[in-house]
């Protein structure tokens, strides 16, 4: 068997984070009062504290404190709460590369697909978010009302995971 | 089942696709009603190559146009479309 | 030493058998009947190509039928059972068909078809019974299907010599390598051919494909070549009938490969003889692999028909293993096979068969323009070898002919595809034409067509081979042609009088060889075939053990039954428990989006037909939403939350395509606005609290006096935070509540606890209907139903003047405002319920003029009442019609009226 176990994370404060306008000196004054740059399109960047998470062109996922945010935007964007809409389901475990390509369409087990990656995709017609934390570590983040059924087709497909 | 490479993740998996129009149907907003009608209802559909408008709903929901050969499938070019985004 | 059970009895097998290997290792060389005359057949090949030995492998659920006996390895307890036999194998009362062979000849459907019904009726009840193949199991399939994605560098398919060669050059060269066989070995032509050295080198070389990274799949078949280089292979993980020892039995791949190199090999062909169909006429290279690679002998005195130098090797295996061989009838001409040590006789074509108790018991062929024949147990034929092509020409390739093998091989491809080995480079043969009786002279063993078939088809005027395909039945069922299409092809080319490439060729289809249904449905197969969509509240609903209601994706409570209530008599309970008291439900599934930005009252204003901008803070409106064309497509509300901030809701089953819409019209159209249009439908769980005494729960929840109707404020309940709307779908003072999903449980029981203080009850979807039809509120998909302008829906007097929305254009249009259109009416009975669904006509017998789109009772006064739509209704008010719903065999009198039963003034909104 393949070592891998899934497991949910507790409901936690997600946002988005768009910029519509101005994006290079929004982008300035964020790594500024920061200290790390907005991450680039399939990437995540920041701390356990604050850490965004791109999927989308003018999009970032944001995992924790947003108080800051308002004031970096100004008005070349805007921060929207979402979290209650998203559960986190993590993957541990070196299996977590093969779970990923049942019922799926993307390579996950490209070597190309590292810590600090992310991708948004479709595994069993459920679309998922994928952040790569480390080599034995991915966060699928999954819409709440699709979260029970894809957890129960992935809790079946690890059961028959071979090597 | 294709491979389109979008702008903005490279290549993926048509599923994660929705075909929406082609460009030539696209009605902009300040379109006077007769023009307006006549992209809505009078399409070219050519045996061969086409603009097409797709997006990356199950991806990075970003929009995109292809110029795709309706026969072969050849995609020989995916151009963002959207605002203007950081690298 | 393995035992299985074919037709009853308990055999045993060696490792490493197939079944048809275990069943000639048993002696047993009759294994089906013939698909449409009741022929005995056997075991013609060692592989997928087999046409004759379908059997049902399995039992129950698991049964898998015609499996190809030639295409499954025995395990411990398989149990096999010949097919298309009655009332058994030997004795087989449909053989008297093939007495009337005649009856069956090609087309016979078709002429039948077009003959008397009652002629089809008769043969119908026969053929039924005899024709066919096994029968599909009637219990669900117990096991599981996966379905995995896998990406590479490159695809190799067949692991032959050539394939296994290219799969280490790429994987030592660093690429990402998968190389799939479906046989369940390596090679299997080496063994098959048995080269000392062999062994050895496959052993070495899979070891090095894997310590390079590469990926090797047996029992796995590139069944199907898609667009962009996607390939499917279907994995066998446990074998037909087997219990698999991880739940799945098969594994259907996805591969997307930079580069595919098909090294497929070919296929032996046989001859076109008479009874070439008899068992004990086996393909060459077939009894070859018997002998050297299972160690079977299945003739002691042999007969080889060949028209090329391969069948030679199966003249030693078998010399090699004590048979006697007989003769080789080489249709070449001297000194073929002059140096080999056997009994050769050159320009020899076979003529015919004799058999008894379906065995061979002699052959008889033409030999120099005179008729010999040889008293032998086993024929092994080869006619050549045809390229295995399938996967190129799926992937949109082109063929070339080449003329010394007498076959197609593999040209062009606008994919990233190569062939290599045996498929690029087949053997070259010696032409041969058939002799002899052509009535006798099978080509296709499936599907029982012979050549005089051919012939008949050709002299009834079909003329392209798709055509004689079909006519035919040709070329059809499990092998889908693998051994037919080149004898039928050069048989029409003759009858042509064309060159074999001029005749044509018929499309390769997907998928190579059969694959089980379950394996496409993948771990659907055990449900509905998609997840459904729970709600955020959804334990909460399920303790009250509710009527589920399917809406969509979604599964949402129609009624909360309690002490044995039918669902009317709850909906009716609790549709009361609102207009008189307090009711409360969950809207959790209406569309929601947060819209952010200095222009985010601009953006409203194009996706909304209503104004926006006027809205204050803490202000919302009932809106609409218009496609391009001018019809109504979505309705809801629009808030405006903050400055520059809004939510805009819209309906449940609209959700998924309204936000298509935004996104469409934000970033395609007007990718210069200063918004961000966020999709928070399931941020956000709703609940609805309605009726009278609502305002005074929302005070106790709140602490604070709610807002007034379509206003908003945030608040707090049970200390989390959420945003009461003011807005009724019930046509009671009724409010919104907004909450963080992961959260909205406590808020929910402190709701529910303070409802029922009140006296009042949970609602479900059921009520909700009865309380907006009674109001005369439309929902998307029953009086929204495509077709409706906002003219039809009286909806005209909010359209934004100043325009500028989508659908303006289109909405401009005379037709869209001039009489004659249906229009929205309220209806009530008479006399009778009014069906819903029902068309509205002005007498019996009339055209209909419009129809009923939701039907109910008014929930206090009683009396049946709907919504409907009705030409030129808002002029007709007063008129009297019959609503008739023939399907339901229920009709009703009905008066036109305006489309309010309740409270039209809209008092009851008022504080």
């Amino acid at each position: 068997m393949t070592e891998l176990t899934i497991s949910t994370l507790p409901a936690a404060p997600l946002h988005v984070l768009e910029i519509w306008s101005n994006a290079a000196s929004v982008a300035k004054r964020f790594k500024a009062a920061m200290g790390f740059a907005l991450p680039a399109t399939g990437r995540s960047g920041g701390n356990d504290a604050l850490r965004l998470i791109r999927f989308e062109p003018t999009v970032w996922l944001v995992e924790g404190d947003t108080s800051a945010l308002s004031g970096i935007l100004s008005d070349g964007g805007a921060v929207t709460a979402i979290g209650g809409g998203i559960v986190r389901l993590r993957l541990s475990g070196r299996g977590w590369r093969t779970l990923l390509m049942e019922g799926g369409v993307f390579d996950a087990e490209s070597p190309t697909f590292a810590a600090g990656c992310s991708a948004a995709t479709i595994i069993d017609h459920v679309n998922v978010r994928l952040h790569v934390v480390d080599e034995t570590t991915c966060v699928a983040y999954v819409p709440l009302s699709f979260s029970q059924g894809l957890l129960h087709f992935w809790e079946q497909a690890a059961e028959s995971l071979v090597g | 089942m294709m491979r389109i490479p979008c702008p903005h993740c490279g290549p993926r998996a048509q599923s994660e696709f929705i075909y929406e129009r082609t460009v030539d149907s696209v009605v902009p907003l300040d379109a006077p009603s007769q023009e307006a009608m006549t992209k809505l209802f009078t399409r070219n559909n050519p045996r061969g190559v086409d603009e097409e408008i797709w997006r990356h709903t199950y991806g990075c929901r970003a929009w995109m146009v292809l110029t795709r050969h309706r026969v072969t499938n050849e995609i020989s070019e995916c151009r963002a479309i959207g605002p203007e985004a950081l690298p | 030493m393995t035992t299985f059970r074919f037709d009853g009895t308990t055999y045993t097998a060696q490792a490493g058998d197939t079944l048809a290997a275990a069943l000639l290792r048993n002696g047993i060389g009759l294994v089906g009947r013939s698909f449409k005359y009741h022929r005995p057949r056997g075991i013609m090949t060692a592989g997928v190509e087999e046409p004759n030995a379908l059997v049902t492998v399995g039992e129950g659920g698991r049964a898998e039928p015609n499996t190809r006996a030639t295409d499954v390895f025995v395990y411990e307890g398989l149990v096999a059972k010949s097919q298309n036999r009655w009332p058994n194998l030997s004795f087989d009362v449909g053989a008297v068909l093939g007495l009337a062979a005649p009856a069956l000849s090609a087309g016979f459907y078709y002429k039948t078809f077009f003959g008397s019904a009652k002629k089809w009726m008769f043969y119908e009840y026969f053929i039924r019974k005899a024709a066919g193949l096994g029968n599909a199991p009637t219990l669900a399939d117990p096991d599981r299907f996966s379905q995995r994605a896998a990406f590479c560098d490159v695809l190799v398919v067949g692991a032959g010599p050539a394939g296994m060669q290219a799969a280490l050059d790429a994987a030592e060269s660093g690429k990402r390598v998968i190389l799939v066989e479906q046989d369940n070995i390596l090679a299997p032509s080496l063994l098959r051919d048995r080269q000392e050295q062999d062994a050895d080198w496959i052993n070495a070389t899979a070891e090095r494909i894997r310590a390079a990274g590469g990926v090797i799949l047996t029992r796995t078949t590139a069944s199907g070549y898609w667009e962009h280089d996607l390939v499917t292979l279907t994995q066998r993980i446990s074998e037909p009938g087997q219990i698999p020892a991880q739940g799945v039995a098969q594994r259907l791949w996805h591969v997307r490969a930079g580069q595919v190199i098909l090294a497929t090999g070919s296929i032996e062909r046989p001859m076109a003889f008479a009874h070439n169909d008899r068992p004990g006429v086996m393909l060459s290279q077939a009894v070859r692999t018997y002998v050297h690679r299972f160690g079977v002998v299945p003739g002691k005195r042999v007969v080889i028909a060949t028209n090329n130098d391969d069948a030679y090797k199966s003249a030693q295996a078998l010399k090699d293993a004590g048979a006697h061989i007989v003769a080789i009838l080489d249709a070449r001409p001297a000194p073929a096979g002059a140096n080999s040590g056997h009994r050769v006789y050159n320009d020899a074509v076979p003529l015919s068969t004799k058999g008894a108790r379906h065995c061979l018991k002699s052959v008889s062929a033409l030999v120099d323009g005179k008729a010999m024949d040889w008293d032998a147990d086993l024929l092994a034929v080869s006619g050549g070898f045809t390229p295995v092509v399938h996967l190129h020409m799926q992937a949109g390739g082109t063929l070339d002919w080449n003329e010394d093998a007498q076959a197609f091989i593999p040209a062009s491809s606008r994919q990233n595809v190569t062939t290599i080995g045996g498929a690029a480079e087949p053997q070259a043969i010696f032409q041969m034409v058939p002799v002899s009786s052509p009535k006798k002279s099978f080509i296709d063993f499936q599907n029982d067509v012979t050549l005089a078939d051919v012939d008949l088809a050709w002299a009834e005027g079909y003329r392209s081979v798709e055509h004689l395909k079909r006519y035919t039945t040709l070329g059809m069922a499990t092998d889908q042609g693998k051994l037919s299409n080149m004898a039928a092809l050069g048989r029409l080319a003759e009858k042509q009088g064309v060159a074999i490439p001029e005749a044509g060729l018929t499309t390769f289809r997907p998928p190579y060889t059969p694959v089980t249904m379950g394996l496409i449905a993948g771990a659907s197969a055990k449900d509905a075939g998609a997840h459904v969509r729970r709600l955020a509240l959804y334990d909460l609903h399920a303790a009250k053990n509710p009527i589920w209601q399917p809406l969509g994706y979604w599964f949402r409570p129609r009624a909360y039954p309690t002490g044995g209530e039918t669902l009317a008599q709850a909906a009716l309970r609790e549709a009361k428990a609102v207009r008189n008291n307090v009711g409360m439900t969950d809207v959790s599934t209406l569309a929601k989006f947060e819209v952010s930005g200095p222009d985010a009252a601009a953006f409203l204003e194009i996706i909304c037909a209503t104004t926006v901008n006027k809205l204050a803070v803490g202000r919302g409106r009932y809106t609409f939403m218009l496609r391009e064309d001018g019809f109504v497509f979505d309705d809801g509300t629009v808030w405006r939350l903050d400055k520059n901030r809004y939510l805009l809701t819209s309906s449940t089953g609209g959700a998924d395509r309204m936000a298509t819409h935004i996104s469409y019209v934000r970033q395609f159209l007007c990718p210069h606005l200063r918004v961000s249009a966020v999709n928070v439908q399931e941020h956000y769980a709703g609940i609805a609290v309605a009726g009278p005494q609502a305002k005074a729960v929302l005070a106790t929840l709140i602490g604070e006096e709610p807002p007034r109707h379509m206003s908003t404020v945030p608040a707090a309940i049970a200390g989390v935070p959420v945003i009461i709307l003011a807005a009724s779908y019930s046509g009671e003072r009724a409010f919104e509540i907004y909450v963080d999903a992961s959260q909205a449980e406590a808020v929910w029981a402190a709701c529910e606890a303070q409802v029922n203080e009140a006296g009042g009850a949970l609602y479900g979807l059921e009520a909700m209907e009865f309380l907006r039809i009674e109001k005369g509120h439309l929902v998307v998909g029953g009086e929204v139903d495509g077709r409706m302008t906002p003219h039809d829906l009286a909806l005209d007097k909010m359209l934004n003047k100043a325009g500028g929305y989508i659908g303006a254009s289109g909405l401009a249009r005379p037709a869209l405002s001039e009489a004659g259109r249906r229009q929205l009416v309220g209806l009530e009975a008479i006399a009778g319920d009014i069906p819903e669904g029902a068309m509205l006509i002005p007498s019996e017998g009339a055209s209909p003029q419009g129809h009923v789109s939701a039907a109910a009772f008014r929930i206090i006064a009683g009396g049946s009442v709907a919504l409907g739509q009705l030409t030129d209704g808002f002029s007709r008010h007063g008129e009297i019609l019959i609503a008739s719903s023939p399907t339901r065999g229920q009709q009703a009198r009905v008066r036109v009226v305006a489309p309010h039963f309740y409270d039209a003034a809209g008092e009851r909104y008022r504080d």
